[in-house]
């Protein structure tokens, strides 16, 4: 009996034009587009609990500051286009709003403004490369303070 | 040869098995012997008898079997046609699939939550203004290995 002889795949070629064309538009998206990741850490003496999701920050945020507690509450991250502001609700009725800026290559600049209620905590301008982080500490929350891991991707 | 051996041979002979020599034998008993000649008669004339009555059946029976050969084609050309049209939808049929897939994939893919502990690459940020209306604002940097920290101090407390 004759083997039939295998056929391909037409669809194939479909598939793959839709991925390349997927692929194109990544990169070019990708390269105005920041990611802005927010861990609130609450820090403080109540124990010596050290959370694992902390990953390699946990050493430096021991060496930095005398808490003996850490504990992550709340993480977000937002993917932003340039001039895209964000919004991050933090613990204490606070919020973050971060704008990426203007994106160059690997370098980042972004605007972060920190509220509570109507008051403004805080307004800064960081230049960050993509992978880099930033701390911001010391808004108080229950018995400790809370300090924002801060990172752009 | 005795007779029961020549009707033996007379078989063979009709059936087209009988070697030259033995039908040469056998022709001398039936020269000799006229009832198995009369039954080599008869039985030579069957062969040509049933052939020409085949033929006439097949004749008969043409139109019939041409129209279940008809029946037939038709049944599997049908078949085949159906084959066809079955692997055809089954070939394509991934590729709407594969798109609900990836809008599914693009739409849900979580971006708003991540779990996975912090592995900053670099601690380089550049500080370019700071301010606060409600605060006092410090800029604590304790070296490349250190990430900065901008520390908030609310009411005079730390």
């Amino acid at each position: 009996m004759a083997r039939r002889k295998p056929k391909g795949r037409p669809g194939a070629p479909g598939l793959t034009f839709l991925l390349l064309l997927l692929l194109a538009a990544v990169p070019s998206e990708a390269a105005n587009t920041v990611s802005v990741d927010v861990g609130a850490v609450y820090a403080s003496n109540e124990g010596t609990s050290m959370d694992s999701a902390l990953g390699t920050i946990r050493g430096k945020l021991q060496s930095m500051f005398n808490y003996t507690s850490y504990r992550m509450l709340d993480r977000k991250r937002r993917t932003l286009t340039v001039g895209e502001a964000g919004e991050f609700e933090l613990p204490g009725r606070r919020t973050m709003r971060a704008t990426p800026l203007s994106v160059e290559g690997n370098k980042v600049r972004l605007s972060i403004q920190i509220s509570e209620g109507p008051k403004n905590l805080l307004t800064t301008t960081l230049g960050l490369s993509r992978g880099g982080m930033v701390l911001v500490g010391g808004p108080s929350h229950q018995a400790g303070v809370l300090i924002l891991i801060i990172s752009a991707e | 040869m005795d007779c029961r051996t020549a009707h033996a041979r007379i078989d063979e002979k009709a059936d087209g098995l009988l070697p030259r020599d033995a039908e040469a034998e056998l022709s001398g008993h039936l020269s000799g012997c006229p009832a198995c000649a009369a039954e080599d008669a008869a039985v030579s004339a069957t062969g040509p008898l049933l052939r020409a009555l085949a033929g006439i059946r097949a004749t008969e029976k043409a139109p019939a079997l041409d129209a279940m050969w008809t029946r037939v084609r038709a049944g599997i050309e049908e078949g085949r046609e159906s084959e066809r049209r079955t692997s055809w939808i089954a070939r394509w049929a991934w590729v709407p699939a594969a798109v609900a897939l990836a809008v599914l994939a693009i739409l849900f893919y979580p971006t708003g939550t991540d779990r996975s502990p912090f592995h900053p690459s670099t601690f380089d940020v550049a500080v370019e203004d700071i301010e606060s209306e409600a605060a006092t604002v410090a800029l604590v940097d304790k070296g490349e290995d250190l990430p900065r920290v901008i520390w908030i101090i609310e009411n005079g407390k730390t």
